[in-house]
């Protein structure tokens, strides 16, 4: 038995779509804030960080999709045009992403006995903690 | 000239603000979160606000860089005392600009809210002390004030100045001004 409804788990699954999706639109924006020789040093990283987030974000679509439903985004952004070097862009990847880890953390703990959502939450975690991880590693080398 | 001199550098002033709409949100979120549960986690912020943990995460970066906002081991969030004293001022500013929008111009109360949320947090503290010192005027008990509104409103039906509670002592106090007030006449701060 499930110990949320329906909407509850398209409600919990919007949240991360959501979070997903912006994570995305920050790495595509961070990816060309970066400049110079920055840019060839962490280009690849954030732009390795959107396809991965996007990919996420496609995922849920699909969860979503699967309980009979239709996505809802709701993304509130302005990002300036302001370049930022290599540590920074890496520091914002990171806040974004331990916010995202959060989240699912979050989730896992109110998506009760239902399994297969369970499942698929706890994998996630396992993959943003390693983007969290990896990002942690960049900033300190 | 020196009036587009000045438009420059108050536009400048205006983009540097670090207390843009959305910090002043953030601010007030923690601020409200912490007095009514005790605690304010990036979770509860983003609920409050109705957006994302990572735009609030990202949004409190120059929050904390600045000294506003703090957050401790178990990852929950607090006001600075420099960040109370901002958030305290941007809740009068809103108050003000509310009575004044309201209760004095006759605008919309929901209307009034709306403007005075956009204002609350541009508003300079020297603005906001001369504006309590005119709300403190209207309210004066010698009926001058009112009068005064009267005599604006042209003395339509909808002419009565609706004075509500007057500026408190905390108000006076998170404007820099000295709590015992100016008195009702209002002299300049």
């Amino acid at each position: 038995m499930s110990d949320l409804s329906k909407d509850e788990m398209v409600g919990e699954l919007s949240r991360l779509f959501a979070e997903e999706v912006e994570a995305a639109i920050r790495y595509l924006h961070l990816s060309h804030a970066v400049r110079g020789i920055d840019h060839l040093v962490v280009g690849p990283v954030l732009k390795n960080g959107y396809e991965k987030t996007i990919e996420h974000a496609e995922v849920i679509a699909r969860k979503i999709r699967a309980l009979g439903a239709v996505p809802k985004l709701e993304v509130n952004l302005s990002l300036e045009p302001a370049s930022v070097n290599a540590k920074e862009a890496l520091e914002m990847a990171l806040t974004f992403e331990e916010a995202a880890l959060e989240a699912y953390q979050d989730a896992l703990r109110r998506v009760g006995a239902e399994v297969p959502l369970e499942e698929f939450i706890r994998s996630q975690i396992v993959v943003e903690s390693e983007h969290v991880a990896e990002l942690k590693q960049l900033l300190v080398e | 000239m020196e009036v587009c001199r000045l438009t420059v550098d108050t536009w400048k002033e205006f983009d540097q603000n670090i207390i843009s709409h959305s910090a002043a949100h953030h601010l007030m979120a923690v601020d409200d979160l912490v007095s009514r549960l005790g605690y304010a986690r990036v979770s509860d912020v983003a609920r409050q606000l109705g957006i994302t943990r990572g735009s609030v995460s990202i949004s409190l970066r120059p929050l904390k860089k600045a000294g506003l906002v703090e957050q401790d081991e178990n990852r929950h969030l607090r006001l600075s005392e420099h960040g109370q004293v901002l958030v305290a001022a941007i809740k009068t500013k809103r108050h003000l600009m509310q009575r004044l929008l309201a209760q004095v111009l006759g605008v919309d109360p929901q209307q009034a809210e709306i403007d005075a949320c956009k204002l609350e947090h541009l508003v300079s503290n020297e603005t906001a002390r001369q504006l309590l010192s005119f709300l403190r005027f209207l309210d004066s008990k010698e009926g001058r004030g009112r009068e005064f509104v009267e005599a604006w409103r042209g003395g339509t039906e909808q002419g009565e100045l609706k004075t509500g509670s007057a500026p408190t002592a905390r108000e006076a106090e998170s404007l820099g001004e000295n709590a015992g007030g100016t008195g009702a006449q209002g002299s300049t701060v």
